[in-house]
């Protein structure tokens, strides 16, 4: 039988990506153009993102600044498999998600000594490190400062990129929550409680952590490589950016950390609002409005618009409630 | 007869300071034993040491035989091992419930991701230690300083332990808490499970163990029967100021 919680969750989930699907003929019908359905792909890719931050740092609260370290392997694994040695996609995009993986393991190596802002930093050099690295390291092959351009795309026109970025991105929001739903989810959060207590149950938080980096790696690594070939392009100061960093994190935040869909709603939100503040303030400083919105947010309801939703579902319900 | 626990000539210095000196004891199995000794004599230190959560400087902890100190704190609570907090260290953010769910989770990712938790375990485990079903989801933080040792305790029984290391069971608790908690440890005495209680409430120390350990600064000073201990010269001058 299902459970009562279990059910409203299916409900949601099946509003959700019906909605997801539908977005592009609701877009169509506003009159919308090609233009905005681009500005959802990124929008997915960026959810993707945001849940593999959210599955290490807003459950075991490893806060990762490297985040697009992580990304860029992916990206570039791919991309130099498929553009430099002809490899077919559907080899190098694997391949490129297993990499990503054995990368995530390096990653997961300070994750065991140490904690909090000590660990933020050393992910953020990961990050600088490989900004470093991939101009230094065989440029003939990464492309040096220039990156690579051309790369195979995999679908043509705004529509069906957007049919693969959506399906993708569900796919990975539903294996991630059903993994949640488990006693790891549990186990997880645990961690970010009292990491000793976990140990004092009896559990191997190494193995634990191990998981989470694992499972959050392979999902930046599927998303950093089909991004690269849905842009056909990398652009490494782009990509190892101290911005795109912080999109991602205030994505999770602000949609609402260690939910599911709270990621998703967050980086639909930033990247809509990003473009649409884009006539106004056409550069940088648009990150300053993000932070300040994320910083209002914050203090009125830290756990983000997710939150904030079902208030607001609750308090219609007890007014009608009251009145009949 | 080999000892259940060996503690051997435990060092541990902190810094400057050494928190156990050469310290040494045993426990056999099905044995209960209450470690006495003023406040910073080590007696959490050396429950610290026994569950690896610090590393010794030298000595050596051995459990039915086996060298524990290059073993992880799981692994040695995997073998039969496991204590409480003199500070309770609940999940806060988790209710009743779900602390105890934590206890219970068997250390195999598969299993977590395979096999559902179960709630009458769970349940069965928060009676056990006193609780009231209703107790069940509440949040640490609306909890007596009694529901979190009681708390602590279940967690530490859900790692299904043949010995308990129980540090300050009873600070805080009312007579009543301390009743309720004495009868839970007396049922698992007497179902065979070895125990080491810390304690500074004496009087109700004294009803639940078979022999009494002595320590200040780090060093065993009096180990064998409670009154023994209590009367012994070196233990009055440190532990009651006489
Ligand atoms: N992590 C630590 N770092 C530095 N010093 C410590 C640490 N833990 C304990 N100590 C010191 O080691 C000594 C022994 O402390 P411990 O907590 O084992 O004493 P205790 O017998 O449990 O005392 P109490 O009855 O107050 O709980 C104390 O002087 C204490 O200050
Ligand atoms: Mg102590």
């Amino acid at each position: 039988m299902i459970s009562k919680p279990l059910l409203r969750s299916l409900i949601i989930w099946a509003i959700f990506i019906i909605g997801m699907l539908l977005l592009p003929k609701i877009f169509a019908l506003l009159g919308f153009s090609k233009g905005n359905l681009r500005t959802l792909i990124q929008a997915c890719y960026l959810a993707i993102f945001a849940m593999s931050w959210d599955f290490i740092s807003g459950r075991t609260g490893y806060i990762s600044f490297g985040h697009p370290f992580l990304v860029g392997i992916g990206a570039y694994t791919t991309a130099i498999l498929s553009y430099r040695f002809d490899v077919p996609v559907m080899y190098s995009i694997p391949i490129a998600v297993i990499v990503t993986m054995i990368g995530g393991t390096l990653f997961f190596l300070p994750a065991l000594r140490i904690k909090g802002s000590y660990f933020a930093l050393v992910t953020l050099a990961f990050m600088e490190l490989m900004y470093q690295l991939v101009q230094v390291i065989r440029p003939d092959l990464t492309g040096g400062t220039r990156g690579i351009s051309g790369i195979e795309t995999l679908t043509r026109g705004a529509v069906n990129g957007y049919y693969l970025a959506v399906s993708l991105m569900l796919v990975i929001a539903f294996v991630l929550w059903a993994i949640l739903k488990t006693r790891i989810g549990t186990a997880l959060s645990a961690i970010a409680m009292n990491e000793e207590s976990v140990k004092g149950s009896g559990l191997s938080t190494t193995k634990l952590k191990l998981f989470a980096f694992m499972v959050s790696a392979c999902v930046a690594g599927i998303g950093g490589a089909f991004l690269a070939h849905y842009n056909g392009s990398i652009a490494p100061r782009a990509l190892f950016d101290i911005n795109f960093l912080f999109t991602i994190i205030v994505a999770a935040l602000i949609g609402g950390s260690s939910t599911i869909i709270g990621p998703m709603i967050g980086a639909f939100f930033l990247t809509l609002l990003l473009e649409k503040l884009r006539p106004w303030l056409p550069g940088a400083e648009r990150y300053f409005v993000y932070g300040g919105i994320a910083l209002l947010l914050y203090m009125y309801q830290p756990k983000g618009l997710y939150a904030i939703f079902w208030q607001v579902v609750d308090r219609f319900r007890t007014r009608r409630g009251g009145q009949s | 007869m080999n000892a259940h626990l060996e503690i051997s000539n435990l060092v541990k210095k902190f810094g400057g300071l050494t928190a156990t000196n050469n310290m040494s004891f045993d426990v056999a199995r099905g044995e209960s034993v209450g470690l006495i000794g003023p406040n910073g004599a080590g007696k959490t230190t050396v429950f610290s040491l026994i569950m690896g959560e610090h590393r010794q400087n030298s000595g050596s902890i051995s459990f039915d035989g086996t060298e524990l100190t290059t073993l992880p704190t799981h692994q040695r609570i995997n073998r039969g091992i496991s204590r409480t907090y003199q500070v309770p260290r609940p999940f806060s953010e988790m209710d009743v419930r779900g602390n105890i769910r934590v206890g219970l989770m068997p250390n195999s990712i598969w299993q977590m991701l395979t096999k559902r938790y179960d709630p009458d375990r769970e349940l069965e485990l928060a009676l056990s230690v006193g609780f009231a079903e209703s107790d069940l989801d509440k949040a640490p933080s609306e909890l007596s300083m009694g529901d979190l040792r009681k708390l602590e305790l279940a967690r530490t029984l859900a790692t299904n332990p043949e010995m308990i290391l129980l540090d300050e069971v009873f600070a805080g608790l009312t007579v009543g808490e301390i009743a309720q908690i004495t009868d839970l440890l007396q049922q698992k005495r007497e179902a065979g499970m070895s125990m080491v209680i810390v304690s500074h409430d004496l009087r109700s120390l004294q009803p639940l163990i078979d022999r009494a350990v002595a320590i200040t600064y780090g060093s065993v000073v009096a180990e064998g029967k409670y009154d023994d201990v209590i009367a012994d010269e070196a233990v009055r001058s440190a532990y009651l100021g006489l």
